[in-house]
């Protein structure tokens, strides 16, 4: 699939011909009727997102967003290694709809065997005349570029990931003003979406937007990727319809829980997802409307499975000790809350814990929680939070005081 | 304008300006590190949080990067933005090395401000836990940095690539672990390079000049205005007096920039910062000298005015006026230059007078602030008419030529130290004039050679007014009274038109600037008062655009 040849055979860059053939405020409306919604982690939707680009400013592009790092999220690169012509079909739909002049795929540096695969997709991209200039014998110009990242988590904030993409350190701008689709990549529009936001376009054409829409939910449109994976037997990704049941996942798809232990808790959208009890988890749907009821977020529908021999302030542990070392450092909050959380947390495992010290953590991480530049902050907050809250007794019984 | 509601209180404010701002123009303090007027928002210490209500909904926003806009209804005391700037203080303090009584900032530091009015919380953290950064880092020539300090506000990372465009400096790192460092083999070495200290909220960058020499509570300060060239950056002059046993002699501790929009903005140049040094010199003359009084144990000043004014009236009867020639400084302030040009040109009637030569030093010129002419007052002595404009009358290199060629047998110079461009041979035959009478500040070789020597007050040790290069007048103020004997340059030639004849009722800098503002067209409709704090300009000259000090091409 990722030869041009053989992703023809499977009709690739036939709905980029259709779109082509459209206005692009057409295409914007008819990914909007399609009901696809962001696949990065916030859900939003993404023609609403292409919609917002200012009418008068030029030049225009499209960042493809490859830098997945979100612990549990692994979805993104099975379509960079194996499909990247449904990828930069996708984009390239994308491009004409907002009518930009260049893609850029950021991809994380860590991935080097998808970022050859990408490259080698774009050379027989344009040799074969659907990159560059006028594709497919339209008057549309349009290229595409690869970039590694150098192994940032926070690049793969939309703002970041553009400051990064100029050459600076990654760390996020504040919004308002700086939303990419006004003031993006060297301050001109942009829009910044998911590699399987994207990959869903071609799809959206390919099935038409009602048939595309009927997959999911009425909110959520078509598909999704869900990069299953902890405590249970099948781990892997599984694209299933959106609202599908967790339980399924979980028990039928995924094979059980290991050595058919209990089931104590499910991460459902990556390590910065609040945690769902097993009570919690139970019966409820893989949608974002669905799991913000249950308390959670669908984010970028990574599912960790926990099982009872998992402890969850080891558990929070690995969680805070990633979120230290990726924290930007450019808000004050972020910087210090996340180390001193992580201080506080390896006191508690190694017994020097106080009581005082639960209560700490909590307000620390009150007081990260949306107070910062990006969403970097509510990531480290909401599981320590959630931990903390659901399962305060097995923090009060490291507590040695 | 648009309508805003701070705290209860309703204030207009014009567009396009922050909470930070609109609060400031209520008359309300919103705490902050990161975000400065002069540069940038960063929008990262999240020290400014506020609550702000619009369209009936509440959120919590940070007031640096929040535009006021009509109806917004902002709470600085809600209680979770108390909540959050108590957060934010024990965040940035929890692992703060607490060296306030070695910190040279201590008494000015916003953590210790800040941590009075809105912190007052116990400390989590023991010791032992804190995380250790890099201590006394050399950033370069000036400025010293502690790493435990910093709150990485970013102010001197952003001032040195918008305003400089040099960006010596840079955070490196993530998370814990960032610290603000120059670039690999870059030395934070510019010509504006003491900003950055200026712009450090806490005790993180110091300077060397100021490391360790006094506490900040024994200082006191005046406005003034520099004099290191013809721009007049305005400027505060730090002092201590009551401590003469620490640091002999030094007086003046430090000068700052002081706010003026239409000359420097909030900045000074490095040279502008460090030439107070020359107030406090151990070579500044104190005592009054002529060469009759060798050996004489106390010249005092009448003897020597007295023995200028005999040889005045000599040469005046015997030669002329043209036989006599004054050669004053454009070092000078507009009094000093109005009683000179009152006394010589309009009473004696003296031909030949200039403040400027040729081969004086000239400093390097920029966009930013630095001017080529290093005189602060060459405008105001054009204005006041110490011009060779005449024909037959001598511009300040043919006085000189002059003088050698026995044309001239009275000379007075102000400041200049004519060993500088003369030959040894005839800087020495000067001294065979009838009489050469020198006013100045620091001993050079034209004590060596005067008949009369007479000192005069440093510019922080008096009042006066200086004419920039824009035509702005503005004042300086007298911090101490001058060393040893040394006088205001008007006052001395006060007393020697006393001795020729000439009274001037003027007794203070006011009472001569009012006078000057009477007799000079240019200086007309001038008060005083008007010249604090920023200035006014010369009667006729538009006010210059106001030009946001920025390097030609900003980086974004």
């Amino acid at each position: 699939m990722h030869r041009l040849s053989v992703a023809r055979q499977h009709g690739a860059y036939e709905m980029l011909q259709k779109a082509l053939t459209m206005e692009p405020a057409q295409v914007v409306e008819l990914v909007k009727a399609s009901g696809l919604r962001g696949h990065g982690g916030a859900g939003f939707s993404a023609s609403l997102k292409w919609s917002f680009v200012p009418k008068d400013k030029f030049p225009r592009y499209v960042i493809v967003n490859a830098d997945e790092s979100e612990p549990g999220t692994f979805k993104d690169r099975l379509i960079l290694e194996r499909d990247p012509h449904a990828l930069l079909e996708g984009a390239l739909i994308c491009a004409w709809a907002v009518q930009a002049e260049a893609i850029y795929i950021y991809i994380r540096g860590e991935y080097f065997y998808p970022t050859k695969i990408v490259n080698q997709a774009i050379e027989e991209a344009r040799a074969n005349g659907l990159l560059g200039e006028r594709i497919l014998g339209s008057d549309f110009t349009c290229n595409a570029h690869t970039h590694p990242g150098a192994g940032m988590y926070i690049c793969g904030e939309e703002t970041g990931l553009i400051e990064s993409l100029e050459g600076k350190k990654g760390q996020p701008r504040f919004k308002p003003p700086y939303y990419p689709a006004a003031i993006g990549l060297w301050q001109v529009p942009t829009i910044v979406n998911n590699v399987e936001t994207l990959a869903a376009v071609p799809w959206v054409f390919r099935l038409g937007p009602e048939e595309f829409a009927a997959l999911g939910t009425p909110k959520n449109g078509g598909t999704c990727l869900f990069s299953l994976s902890g405590c249970v037997n099948n781990p892997g990704v599984y694209e299933l319809p959106m609202g599908f049941p967790l339980d399924g996942l979980i028990h039928n798809l995924g094979g059980g829980i290991l050595e058919n232990r209990k089931l104590k808790a499910v991460i459902p959208g990556g390590s910065s997802s609040p945690i769902l009890t097993a009570k919690e988890a139970r019966g409820i749907r893989l949608d974002f409307e669905s799991v913000a009821a249950a308390g959670s977020m669908l984010g970028s529908a990574a599912v960790m499975v926990v099982d009872e021999t998992i402890s969850i302030p080891r558990l929070l542990l690995w969680v805070l000790r990633f979120y230290a070392h990726e924290s930007c450092g450019q808000c004050t909050q972020c910087r210090e809350g996340t180390g001193w959380m992580l201080r506080l947390c390896k006191q508690l495992l190694e017994g020097k814990g106080k009581s005082r010290d639960l209560d700490d953590l909590y307000e620390i991480a009150d007081a990260v929680d949306g107070t910062t530049i990006c969403a970097f902050g509510p990531a480290v907050a909401w599981p320590t939070k959630s931990y903390l809250k659901k399962f305060r007794h097995e923090f009060e019984a490291l507590v040695r005081e | 304008m648009s309508r805003i509601e701070i705290d209860g209180k309703s204030v207009d404010v014009p567009p396009n300006i922050n909470l930070i701002e609109a609060a400031r123009a209520a008359g309300i303090e919103i705490p902050h590190y990161c975000y400065h007027p002069g540069l940038s928002v960063a929008g990262s210490c999240r020290m400014c949080q506020l609550e702000v209500e619009q369209n009936g909904r509440k959120a919590l926003v940070i007031g640096c990067a929040t535009t006021a806009a009509e109806g917004m209804k902002i709470s600085t005391t809600a209680e979770r933005v108390l909540k959050q700037r108590q957060m934010v203080l024990e965040f940035l303090l929890q692992n703060h090395p607490l060296d306030c009584p070695i910190c040279d900032d201590a008494g000015e530091c916003e953590l210790q401000n800040y941590y009075m009015k809105y912190g007052l919380h116990d400390s989590r953290v023991e010791l032992a836990e804190k995380y250790r950064k890099h201590k006394v880092i050399d950033l370069g020539p000036t400025v010293v940095l502690d790493s435990e300090r910093c709150v990485l506000c970013s102010r001197c990372v952003r001032f040195l690539q918008e305003i400089t465009g040099t960006g010596e400096l840079g955070i490196f790192g993530q998370g814990m672990d960032s610290e603000l460092l120059t670039i690999p083999s870059v030395r934070l070495d510019n010509p504006y390079s003491g900003c950055v200290v200026d712009l450090c909220p806490v005790g993180a960058l110091t300077d060397k000049d100021f490391r360790f020499k006094r506490r900040v509570w024994y200082l006191k300060k005046v406005p003034s205005v520099c004099q290191a060239c013809s721009r007049g950056c305005n400027i505060e002059i730090y002092y201590d007096i009551r401590h003469p046993y620490k640091g002999p002699g030094r007086r003046i501790q430090r000068l700052k920039p002081r706010y003026n929009h239409f000359v420097n903005e909030w900045w000074i140049c490095d040279r502008g910062r460090y030439s107070y040094h020359a107030v406090d010199a151990p070579d500044r003359l104190t005592t009054v000298q002529t060469r009759s009084s060798n050996g004489d144990s106390a010249p005092n000043i009448k003897r020597v005015l007295q023995e200028a004014a005999r040889a005045i009236k000599n040469a005046k009867e015997k030669h002329g006026t043209k036989s006599i020639a004054v050669l004053g400084s454009a070092n000078s302030s507009n009094e000093d230059l109005y009683v000179l040009h009152r006394l010589f040109t309009q009473h004696l009637g003296v031909h030949h007078f200039d403040v400027s030569l040729k081969s004086e030093p000239s400093g390097e010129e920029d966009e930013i602030l630095r001017k080529a002419d290093l005189a602060p007052n060459r405008r105001g002595a054009l204005e006041i008419g110490l011009r060779p404009a005449a024909s037959g009358k001598f511009s300040g290199d043919n006085i000189i030529r002059a003088a050698l060629a026995h044309e001239i047998y009275v000379l007075i110079v102000v400041r200049h130290d004519l060993s500088l461009v003369l030959r040894p041979e005839d800087f020495n035959r000067l001294g065979n004039l009838d009489h050469l009478l020198y006013l100045g500040e620091h001993e050079s070789p034209m004590v060596g050679i005067a008949h009369g020597v007479i000192p005069i007050a440093a510019w922080a040790e008096r009042d006066g007014s200086y004419t920039n290069f824009q035509g702005r007048v503005q004042r300086t103020t007298q911090a101490f009274p001058p060393l040893g004997q040394a006088r205001p340059e008007w006052e001395v030639w006060r007393l020697l038109g006393a001795e020729v004849g000439l009274t001037i009722k003027a007794k203070t800098a006011e009472e001569v600037f009012a006078e000057l503002t009477k007799n000079v067209a240019a200086f007309r409709g001038l008060t005083w008062e008007s010249l604090i704090p920023s200035g006014r300009m010369l009667a006729g000259v538009p006010e210059p655009p106001y030009r946001k000090v920025r390097t030609a091409r900003p980086l974004e």
